[in-house]
C-alpha cells in the first residue's frame, strides 16, 4: 500500500513539478534530430539519444527532484512517518524509470532499435535506476541546484565517455566493468551479452543498495527543528 | 510515555548533550524552553529515533527508541516549524498524500475544517501565506491520529485569532490522551500550555518543573498599586509580606478609590534568565 501510495505520490510531483513536459520536450526535440539525419546514421545516434536519457536525464532530474524536495522541506516529514529508506529509492528509481523508458521507446522506434522490445525495455530500466541511484547520491550530499550541478560534471564525464567509445568502435572486453557499456552492448545485441548482463546486474543492485545505505544517513541528518 | 536516563550524545567529540534525565507521562503537555543551539532539536531527533548513536537509556512508548518497533512512526506525529509541503500541490492533495502513507487515517475534510482550511483547501500551497501554510503544517501531523505528537513553535508566523485556535486545537488533543511534546521560545505559549517544562542550554537541563512552580517558587515580591489624587495617576509599590500595613493602600481600597493593583510575579523568561543567564526571546 506505502508503496504504492509513494509510487504514485512521486508520478503527481514529477508531472505538477513540469518534469514530463521536459522530458517532452526532449523527447521531440530528439525525434526531430533523428529525422534530420540520414538513414545509415539513425540507429547509431539513436543508441546514443536513448543512451544519453536515462544517464544525462536521469542523473540530472533524479537531483533535481531530491534538490526540490530539500528545498520545501518535505524530506523532513518523510523522515519521521513510516516511510523506510528502501521505499522512497525504489519509488523514485521505479517512477523516473518509467518516464525514462517511456522516452527510450518513443527515440527506439524513430531510430529502428526496437528488435527486442522486452530485452531493450529492461536494459534502459536498469540503467535508469544505476545513474538515478547517482544522482539520488551526490543530492543527498549537496546542498544547493548550483552546487549539485557541479557535482555532476564529473560524474557525467565519467558515465558518459566510456559509452561513447564503445559505440564508436573501442570496445575492449574490459570496458564491460563499466555499466554505460554494458547498456550499449546489450543494445547492440552484442556477443558479450552474458557478461554485459550480469556486470549491468552487478551495479544495478549494488549502487541500489548503496543509495539505500546513503538515504538512510541523510534521513537522520533530517528531522530536527532547524534543518 | 518517554523515560530519559543519564543521556549523552554529541556530534563531535566534544560533548554536547550531557547527563540528560527526565521523564514525559501520558496525556502530558512537556516543553523545551531553550535558545538556537541548546540542544532542543537534537533532543527531538533522539525521541523520534532519527539519531540512534547515543549513550544511556530512551525508552519512548516502554521501549528503546534506537530500536523502534514496526509501528513507531505510525503512532508519532511532528510539526515542523517550517513548513513541509510539497508547494505546486494543493492543501488538500499534500494531506491526501501524507496520509496515504499511514495504516490509519482521520477523515481530512472536519480537520480542514478545524483551521479554518476547508475553502481554500483546492489552493495551491504556493498561494497560502506563512499562517494558512503553518496551519495546514499543523493538521499534516495530526492526520494519523498520533498517541505521540512533537510540535516545534506551532504559533509561529500566526496572527492572535489563528494562534488562539491551534492553542485550543492542542488543548483538544490533550483532553483526547494524546502527549504533546512543545519545543517554543514562546514563553506564553509554555506557560498557557504546559503541563511541565524544561529549560535547556548547552546541551543540559537546567531546571524542570510545571509553569506555575517555576514561577511561585521565586515568588511574587511586591504588588503594584495606582491611584488618581489631585488629577494626577499615582503608582505605589509594597512588599507582599507588608500590605496589611500599607495604610494608603488600605484606604484606597475602603474607599474604591484604586485605579489598578497587580501582583509582579517574574515570568517564564524573568526565571530562565536567572537560571541560565540567557534570555529566550
Amino acid at each position: 500500500m506505502r508503496n504504492r501510495a509513494l509510487f504514485f505520490g512521486d508520478i503527481r510531483f514529477q508531472w505538477k513539478y513540469g518534469f514530463y513536459f521536459l522530458y517532452l520536450v526532449f523527447t521531440l526535440l530528439y525525434l526531430m534530430i533523428l529525422q534530420l539525419l540520414p538513414s545509415a546514421w539513425k540507429p547509431k545516434v539513436a543508441m546514443l539519444l536513448v543512451f544519453s536519457d536515462p544517464a544525462a536525464m536521469g542523473l540530472f532530474f533524479m537531483g533535481a527532484i531530491i534538490q526540490l524536495e530539500k528545498g520545501e522541506h518535505t524530506l523532513q516529514s518523510l523522515s519521521v512517518s513510516p516511510v523506510r529508506s528502501h521505499e522512497y529509492v525504489l519509488s523514485k528509481l521505479f517512477s523516473l524509470g518509467l518516464l525514462a523508458t517511456l522516452v527510450a521507446l518513443c527515440l527506439a522506434t524513430a531510430g529502428k532499435l526496437l528488435d527486442h522490445p522486452m530485452h531493450f525495455i529492461l536494459v534502459v530500466f536498469a540503467g535508469s535506476c544505476i545513474f538515478s541511484s547517482i544522482g539520488m547520491m551526490i543530492a543527498t550530499k549537496t546542498e544547493t541546484l548550483n552546487q549539485f550541478i557541479v557535482a555532476t560534471i564529473p560524474m557525467e564525464l565519467v558515465i558518459n565517455l566510456p559509452a561513447v567509445a564503445y559505440v564508436l568502435g573501442y570496445n575492449h572486453p574490459l570496458m564491460l566493468l563499466h555499466p554505460g557499456c554494458c547498456i550499449m552492448e546489450l543494445i547492440l545485441f552484442g556477443e558479450r551479452m552474458v557478461l554485459a548482463s550480469l556486470s549491468l546486474s552487478f551495479w544495478a543492485i549494488g549502487l541500489f543498495l548503496l543509495t539505500i545505505h546513503v538515504v538512510e544517513g541523510f534521513f537522520s541528518t533530517l528531522g530536527g527543528a532547524k534543518k | 510515555m518517554i523515560q530519559v536516563e543519564n543521556l549523552h550524545f554529541s556530534y563531535t567529540k566534544v560533548p554536547f548533550i550531557q547527563n540528560m534525565n527526565f521523564a514525559v507521562h501520558s496525556g502530558e503537555i512537556f516543553g523545551f524552553l531553550g535558545p538556537s543551539g541548546a540542544g532542543k532539536s537534537t533532543v527531538q531527533k533522539i525521541l523520534t529515533g532519527l539519531i540512534g548513536t547515543y549513550q544511556g537509556n530512551v525508552l519512548v512508548q516502554n521501549r528503546e527508541v534506537k530500536h523502534p518497533h514496526k509501528d513507531f512512526y505510525e503512532t508519532i506525529g511532528v510539526d515542523f516549524e517550517f513548513p513541509s509541503l510539497y508547494e505546486k500541490l494543493t492543501a488538500r492533495e499534500n494531506l491526501r498524500f501524507f496520509a496515504s502513507l499511514y495504516k490509519k487515517t482521520l477523515p481530512l475534510e472536519p480537520l480542514l475544517e478545524s483551521v479554518g482550511l476547508a475553502s481554500e483547501a483546492d489552493k495551491k500551497v504556493a498561494e497560502y501565506s506563512k499562517g494558512m501554510k503553518s496551519r495546514l503544517n499543523f493538521i499534516k501531523s495530526l492526520v494519523h491520529e498520533p498517541q505521540l505528537l512533537f510540535l516545534d513553535e506551532p504559533t509561529s508566523g500566526l496572527d492572535p485569532s489563528n494562534a488562539r485556535l491551534v492553542k485550543d486545537l492542542i488543548l483538544e488533543q490533550k483532553a483526547k490522551g494524546r502527549t504533546i511534546i512543545l519545543t517554543t521560545h514562546n514563553m506564553f505559549d509554555a506557560t498557557e500550555l504546559c503541563d511541565r517544562v524544561a529549560f535547556i542550554v548547552d546541551g543540559s537541563i537546567r531546571a524542570l518543573d510545571s509553569p506555575r512552580n517555576l514561577i511561585m517558587k521565586r515568588g511574587a515580591h511586591q504588588i503594584s498599586y495606582t491611584y488618581q489624587s489631585e488629577g494626577l495617576e499615582h503608582q505605589r509599590n509594597v512588599g507582599l509580606s507588608t500590605t496589611a500595613d500599607d495604610m494608603m493602600l488600605q484606604m484606597l481600597i475602603k474607599e474604591n478609590h484604586l485605579l489598578s493593583i497587580h501582583s509582579s510575579e517574574p515570568n517564564l523568561n524573568d526565571i530562565f534568565s536567572e537560571l541560565t543567564g540567557r534570555r529566550l526571546q
